[in-house]
């Protein structure tokens, strides 16, 4: 297949025409600074014959004697046309393109003029995204697209990122976008079966991206089909421009602490925790003999008083190191970067490192044919500790560990001794002696051919794919910790994702009148898609007592042996098509049928389409006169697409194997199956407006749109008597609206002085709007699914507060308020606040003064709720009495009129007062100085002198400043968009400086 | 457009045609690990291959999202309630927070091991079920697997009726199970009778007695393991008559032999599964591969393990006599350091092949016949239960009359400690919990009428169930 393909090509090759009798043209370009502007295009009109213009800006260009009009232009400089007379010099001074829709932006399956646009997409170039404290992009998107939701859920280095566009529209399938890098639709998210953490988008360095462009209705994300609905996110990595040969070399270093620290939830030391347990005992009735037994077990004035929190949490290092060149000439382009990142996480044993290189090769063979090739790639190593309720896990320790267990002995070696630990873990020893680390690989490839057929009508095909292997190895020690009892194990898991595309479009642009400006671009396309999973396990047991000695090969008995496969595989025909009436009135259209191995047997094929138009009023005479309106747009889409992120082998009936017993095979029932099960429809509805004043001053985008979500993949809980949990349904449907608003402004500007401002906001508004027989479900016993209200609401039962008669915990028994009850049981569940925040979004502010640059952004978020999953331990009145307590418990109730919302505390816990219910439950409002940067840019005078062309230092802040509603809030802000607080290591604010040359 | 271009175009078209034509297999990928459940269930080899995999569902729970509930099974839940919501086995002070709330009395209607064992056995069931209904013709090994089926269903029916329902000797027309014998995933059942539970639990070890007819090893149901279960069912619906019956059937012709003092350390010792018949009539087997790791019956209560979080009760520990074998399964010790106690050591697979949890001994059918006895015949029930003191080294029972009863109760009590049966005998005897100073003060009288001498019908269910929602357990609404 492919030798027919380069066979065809090479045909193609030979049949370029002759020329007729001709002259040469030839010239320089420049900008409005004198600069020479290389690799501008010069062209003849209305005919493929042209020329780009050499690093000097010189050019020259043979044309028909008969010739009359060049057309020159260049990346982001208005086109300009140059009549030819009889001197056969034309020099060029090219101006910058006033206004972003003079911008060229990246869109599904090619690029399109922004002035062209129908439909939503937002763009985010390399200076917003080089040199950030942060292990991959996604986590340097926040605040920085207005309804891009970006969260943290964990401040582990690698740590996967929860991005949501436009809101959640899914129930059970997953909510993350589409991420196309270079032209490959990779495998994205989490991948990690062993480890906690692990992001495929971390093999990626930041430092080589170009653009971001994040499609956000159906008009920009239609053509993606049934994997668009949770919006697209287009990564293109760098590519070189002609030129003489420029290097550029970036570093920075730094250090991460923790961002948000509530001191109500500091741990309890020694002194503190033995008075709490002390009146805990009396209030349970313990007798006084077995009172000082007790307190005597849990180290009651043993002399020790050590802080594991303290012990626990530290400040991580963090450096990164760039380097890149660039150049080429006419013919080919190159771009080569190598890049070296390490981060060291706010808690013990937390640290990745990643070695990355990318690579990009342009060739024009002829004036028809363009080959070309990115390569990029990167060694990611991470460390990280157990999170969760893992009691290896260091946040848990710091929390749970008393403060009378010692780390050390006396005579300083580690306390291995689990009595001596309350038979939890001594996490500062297993940092040492244990092992956890994964070792990640991914590899992105894209291979192209483009071939104009003829002037306006291109052919483009494409091989890419990615490939990525996470290495998971994990060493319990046999002498303390996870790995005692079983005298030492150790797992090696080995994951491998193999995927692979071959896309291949033809794109026609026609003038469809004589006497009219209306212009066709149309674009057919082929894809076909496969990933192959690939997973092996092994786990062995039984160590000797050298501890270097850490591989399954080592143990003595073999544990874990197996291995399995999960791939999954789509093929698509796409077409798209925009007609332009006199760059005043737009129209498109995009459809797109695809098929998946995900989808059941009734339903394999799906077809989704779009239609969008715009209106560029700011072209229409009307307006043209007014010179204070430099653009005015007004958008609309409407569309269908899907989403398919679903298990790749969910819709069968299944018996599963692998449920073995005395080693012998078993089999079980493993999956309910519905061979209709298919993609879920999202239709976006966008209406828009681009307005800019005063030369683009100031630009306004305002966007709203309504996303109807139907036939959700959805589980639906099944009565456990049936053997099962739940099946996988497409049933359901939900709502989103929400409104969009970006401002740029820029208040000042003159020679020495520029102040610009970007402010963007969004609201949304999620509504289920109906559910099976319309019957709510409870989800993961936390949350519910009700006709008319959020999807992620809480559903808990309400607290009401402290008996002030007797201490007791009380819940409100219904939603009217009226009635308390102290029984746990007998309280009812209700919707208590989203997940979710109402609007988010950020302001930034940039200020220049000569070669100073500052830069500060301030991140918000509003109106969701945060869960502490963990609470009942450290605040339950009593519950898990022999774990450390929050100082936060000395609220609590000690005699009759005492009122407080802390009960009293007893040992062992007081009437449930441990279990989930809105007292674990906080407000997430906050607002958080994401970024603040002071940047120098060296005078060239002085640069030149060191033989530089640009030299910038700087020192940056992220995270530094966190200001929260809710002063119970025990943890981050930042807990994931499911909003619970799970015991993961703490999420860092970053200081660094850093340094930028160009030579 | 001249000729040539055209050309080129149906070259085009026939690269986007080549590509096309390989579209139906290329979208066809079947599920690597797992097939469908007609494949699964089509000759007498896959049954085989389903009823070990309903045995693995006994010993590990099921995972319900990215939970699991593995221990919630045999493997750990449901022999240690037997014993912490009793007398037997208190919490550590120095301890890892397991069954707390059961050691206080305190668990809600969320809680997590009462959702683990409800989901888990009835995920069980529906192994069960599938073997039970799959269209294979009969002969004497699908007999056989049809057989172990029809018991491990009713052990599970068994197990979730005297915990989520009260007992049958209270009243058989309250509330009790919902009855699942096929498989409907869309059925929202209501709460059968508990008569009918019983019922359908005698209905199907009468199968099962008539359909095995081999002894594979202790780990699998046999013909007199299916009897003796019935046995241990009689008993429990205070059904004397029977009970007696279906033990003496299994002590006279049943394969077992009873185990001496001289063996008793070494029989619990024992991690692998019997074939030589020896006491064990069944028990859930977990191996070196498939087993609960951590969350192994063993590592809750030894101290060798990370846990250790469970002792034994003061007034069980003094009724052991010095010469009692049984004794030196409870060595003492201190928890925390110079506070004495006493360990429970009867389960010691901790690396390796796993403790097994028996479900049936020998032993217990002699204690059931003397019992069974004491009403009709007081003689053979001094003969049945000095069967077992006599193999344990401890003195013979000579009392009669209520005292006789209560001796037997207390044997019963020393004999199965920690196996999970005392609670379960205090429930179908209809008597509070009393429970020694070990435990919190709050928590050491349970009547035998508080609402949480039964289990709450799990949240999870009462929110996926609309149709059993208004048959929650009294307390529990």
């Amino acid at each position: 297949m492919r030798k027919f393909l380069w066979l065809l090509c090479g045909l193609l090759f030979f049949s370029s025409q002759l020329q007729a009798q001709s002259r040469t043209i030839s010239g320089k370009i420049t900008d409005e600074s004198g600069n020479p502007v290389p690799n501008a295009s010069i062209t003849l009109k209305g005919t493929s014959l042209g020329t780009t213009s050499k690093p000097d800006g010189t050019y020259s260009l043979t044309v028909p004697d008969n010739a009359t009009t060049i057309v020159i232009s260049s990346v982001g400089m208005a086109a300009q046309e140059f009549a030819l007379g009889s001197s056969s010099t034309v020099n060029a001074v090219l101006k910058s393109q006033t206004g972003s829709l003079s911008e060229v932006v990246i869109v599904a399956y090619g690029t399109q003029k922004k002035k062209d646009l129908t439909g939503v997409v937002a763009t985010v170039k390399a200076p917003d995204i080089e040199n950030r404290p942060f292990t991959s992009v996604d986590k340097i998107l926040q605040g920085q697209v207005a309804g891009l939701q970006s969260v943290a859920g964990s401040g582990q280095p690698g740590a996967n990122q929860s991005i949501i566009i436009r809101g959640m529209s899914s129930i059970t399938a997953s909510n993350a976008p589409l991420w196309v890098i270079d032209g490959i639709i990779v495998n994205s998210g989490e991948a990690h079966r062993l480890g906690n953490n692990s992001n495929l988008l971390s093999t990626l360095n930041p430092n080589d991206i170009e653009s971001v462009s994040v499609l956000k209705d159906a008009a920009a994300g239609s053509l993606y089909g049934s994997r668009a609905a949770n919006g697209v996110i287009i990564v293109t990595t760098k590519r070189g421009r002609a030129g003489k040969t420029r290097f550029r070399f970036d570093t920075e270093l730094g250090q991460n602490d923790i961002a948000y620290v509530n001191d109500k939830y500091e741990p309890l030391n020694a002194e503190k925790y033995f008075e709490i347990t002390r009146e805990g005992l009396v209030n349970a009735g313990t007798q006084p003999a077995d009172m000082n037994n007790t307190l005597t077990g849990l180290g009651y004035n043993n002399g020790v008083d050590f802080n594991w929190y303290d012990a626990v949490a530290r400040t991580g290092k963090q450096q990164q190191y760039n380097i890149s060149a660039e150049g080429g000439n006419d013919k080919t382009t190159f771009y080569l970067s190598g890049g070296y990142f390490v981060q060291e996480g706010t808690t013990i044993n937390s640290k990745l490192d990643r070695t990355s290189a990318s690579a990009r090769f342009t060739h024009k063979a002829t004036d028809k044919l363009t080959l070309g090739i990115t390569i990029n790639g990167g060694y990611v190593n991470t460390r990280g500790p157990l999170a969760s309720g893992n009691f290896g896990n260091p946040v848990l320790a710091g929390y749970f560990m008393l403060p009378s267990r010692p780390a050390y002995n006396d005579d300083g070696t580690y306390n291995l001794t689990a009595s001596r630990l309350g038979n939890l873990h001594n996490v500062i020893a297993l940092t040492e002696i244990d092992k956890r680390t994964q070792k990640d690989v991914g590899l992105r490839s894209n291979a192209f051919v483009e071939y104009n057929i003829l002037e306006n009508l291109k052919f483009r095909t494409s091989v890419s794919g990615d490939y990525n292997t996470l290495e998971e190895d994990q060493y319990n020690n046999p002498l303390h910790g996870d790995g005692a009892p079983s005298v030492g194990r150790a797992f090696s898991y080995y994951t491998r994702y193999f995927n692979r595309l071959s896309t291949t479009t033809l794109d026609w642009s026609q003038k469809l009148s004589k006497d009219y400006d209306l212009q066709l671009n149309l674009q057919v396309g082929y894809e076909a898609q496969k990933s192959s999973g690939y997973q092996n396990s092994v786990q062995s047991q039984l160590f000797p007592s050298n501890l270097s000695m850490n591989l399954p090969a080592v143990g003595a008995t073999p544990v874990t042996a197996t291995a399995t496969l999960s791939d999954y595989s789509f093929l698509s025909q796409f077409s798209s098509a925009n007609i332009n009436l006199e760059d005043k009135y737009i129209l498109s259209g995009s459809f797109r049928r695809d098929g998946s191995s995900r989808f059941g047997a009734n339903n394999k094929y799906g077809n989704f389409w779009s239609v969008g138009a715009s209106w560029n009023v700011d072209k229409e005479a009307f307006i043209e006169n007014i010179s204070a309106i430099s653009q005015l747009k007004l958008r609309a889409s409407y569309g269908v697409n899907g989403n398919a992120g679903i298990g790749n082998y969910d819709w069968y009936k299944l018996y599963g194997y692998g449920f073995n017993y005395n080693q012998t095979p078993g089999s079980a029932p493993s999956n309910v199956g519905d061979s209709s099960l298919t993609w879920e429809l999202n239709k976006p509805f966008n209406v828009g407006i681009d307005v800019g004043v005063l030369q683009n001053r100031i630009q306004l985008s305002v966007d709203y749109y309504v996303r109807k979500s139907e036939d959700l993949l959805l589980d639906v809980p099944l009565s456990l008597t049936s053997g099962f949990s739940k099946v996988t349904r497409n049933v359901g449907s939900m709502e989103n609206k929400g409104l969009e608003i970006a401002l740029h402004a820029v208040p000042v500007k003159s020679k020495d002085f520029e102040w610009a401002v970007d402010f963007n906001f969004a609201t949304n508004k999620n509504r289920i709007t109906s559910l099976p027989g319309g019957n709510e479900i409870v989800m993961n016993t936390f949350y519910v699914l009700r006709e008319g209200s959020s999807i992620q609401s809480f559903y808990l039962r309400e607290y009401a507060g402290v008996d002030p008669a007797n201490g007791d915990p009380l819940w409100y028994v219904d939603g009217t308020h009226q009635t308390t009850t102290n029984s746990y049981s007998s309280a009812a569940r209700a919707i208590v606040g989203s997940a979710l925040p109402k609007s988010f979004g950020s302001l930034t502010n940039t200020f220049r003064y000569k070669g100073f640059t500052l830069d500060a952004q301030l991140y918000y978020n509003f109106g969701n709720m945060i869960q502490d999953q963990w609470g009942g331990y450290y605040m339950g009145a009593g519950f898990g009495a022999t774990y450390n307590k929050a100082a936060r418990i000395f609220d609590r109730w000690t005699k009759p009129g005492d009122v407080t919302d802390v009960p009293k505390y007893v040992y062992g816990g007081n009437k449930n007062f441990n279990s989930s219910s809105t007292f674990y439950l906080n407000k997430g409002d906050f607002i958080r100085l994401r970024n603040i940067q002071l940047g120098y840019t060296v005078p060239a005078s002085i640069a030149s002198k060191a033989k530089l062309s640009n030299a910038f230092v700087y020192v940056r802040g992220t995270n530094l400043f966190t200001w929260v509603k809710d002063d119970n809030l025990p943890f981050d802000p930042e807990q994931g968009t499911n909003s619970q607080a799970n015991l993961n290591v703490f999420i860092p604010k970053t200081i660094t400086i850093g340094l930028s040359l160009g030579f | 457009m001249n000729l040539f271009s055209k050309y080129k175009l149906v070259g085009l078209a026939v690269i986007v045609a080549a590509f096309a034509s390989c579209s139906k297999s290329f979208l066809e990928l079947t599920p690597p690990t797992s097939v469908s459940p007609e494949t699964a269930l089509s000759t007498e080899a896959d049954l085989l291959v389903a009823t070990k995999g309903m045995y693995a569902g006994l010993r590990t729970g099921v995972t319900i999202g990215t939970t699991s509930y593995a221990p919630d099974a045999f493997g750990r839940t449901i022999p240690v309630l037997g014993d912490v919501m009793a007398d037997n086995a208190y919490q550590s002070s120095v301890n890892t927070n397991r069954y707390t709330l059961y050691n206080n009395y305190t668990f809600p209607v969320t809680d997590g091991n009462a959702l683990g064992m409800w989901a888990s056995l009835y995920a069980v069931i529906l192994r069960a079920n599938n073997i039970i209904n799959a269209p294979v013709d009969a002969n004497a090994n699908v007999n056989q697997y049809k057989g172990e089926a029809y018991a491990v269903r009713a052990l599970c029916y068994f197990t979730l009726v005297r915990y989520y329902a009260r007992p049958y000797t209270e009243d058989p027309n309250k509330p009790g199970l919902p009855i699942i014998t096929t498989y409907d995933p869309d059925f929202k059942p209501e709460r059968s009778k508990i008569a009918d539970v019983y019922a359908l639990i005698n209905s199907d070890l009468n199968q099962a007695y008539t359909l095995m007819t081999l002894f594979t090893n202790s780990s699998q149901f046999s013909k007199y393991a299916a009897k003796a279960l019935q046995a241990k069912v009689y008993l429990t619906m205070g059904d004397m008559a029977n009970a007696r019956t279906a033990a003496l059937d299994v002590i006279n012709n049943g394969p077992f032999k009873l185990v001496g003092a001289a063996d008793y350390v070494a029989y619990w010792a024992n991690n692998a599964i019997r074939e030589d018949k020896l006491e064990t009539v069944f028990e859930v087997s977990s191996d070196a591969v498939s087993n609960l790791a951590f969350d192994a019956l063993s590592y809750l209560y030894s101290q060798a393990g990370n846990y250790g979080d469970f002792l034994v009760a003061s007034d069980l520990y003094s009724l052991f006599s010095a010469g009692d074998v049984r004794r030196t399964l409870y060595p003492t010790g201190e928890r925390p350091k110079n506070t004495p106690v006493v360990f429970i050591n009867k389960y010691t697979g901790l690396a390796g092949d796993r403790s097994d949890t028996k479900i049936l001994r020998l032993s217990e059918m002699y204690l059931i016949a003397a019992e069974a006895s004491v009403g009709t015949n007081e003689a053979d029930a001094i003969k049945y239960v000095n069967e077992i003191t006599s193999r344990r080294g401890a003195a013979p029972i000579a009392s009669t009359g209520a005292a006789l009863y209560e001796d037997i109760i207390t044997e019963r009590r020393k004999e199965l400690a920690f196996e999970g049966d005392r609670y379960l005998d205090l429930q179908r005897l209809k008597r509070d919990v009393v429970r020694s100073t070990n435990y919190p003060s709050a928590a050491r009288t349970i009547a035998f009428t508080n609402f949480r001498r039964i289990l709450p019908i799990p949240q999870a269910e009462m929110d996926a169930n609309p149709n059993i929602r208004s048959q929650q357990n009294e307390g529990y609404k």
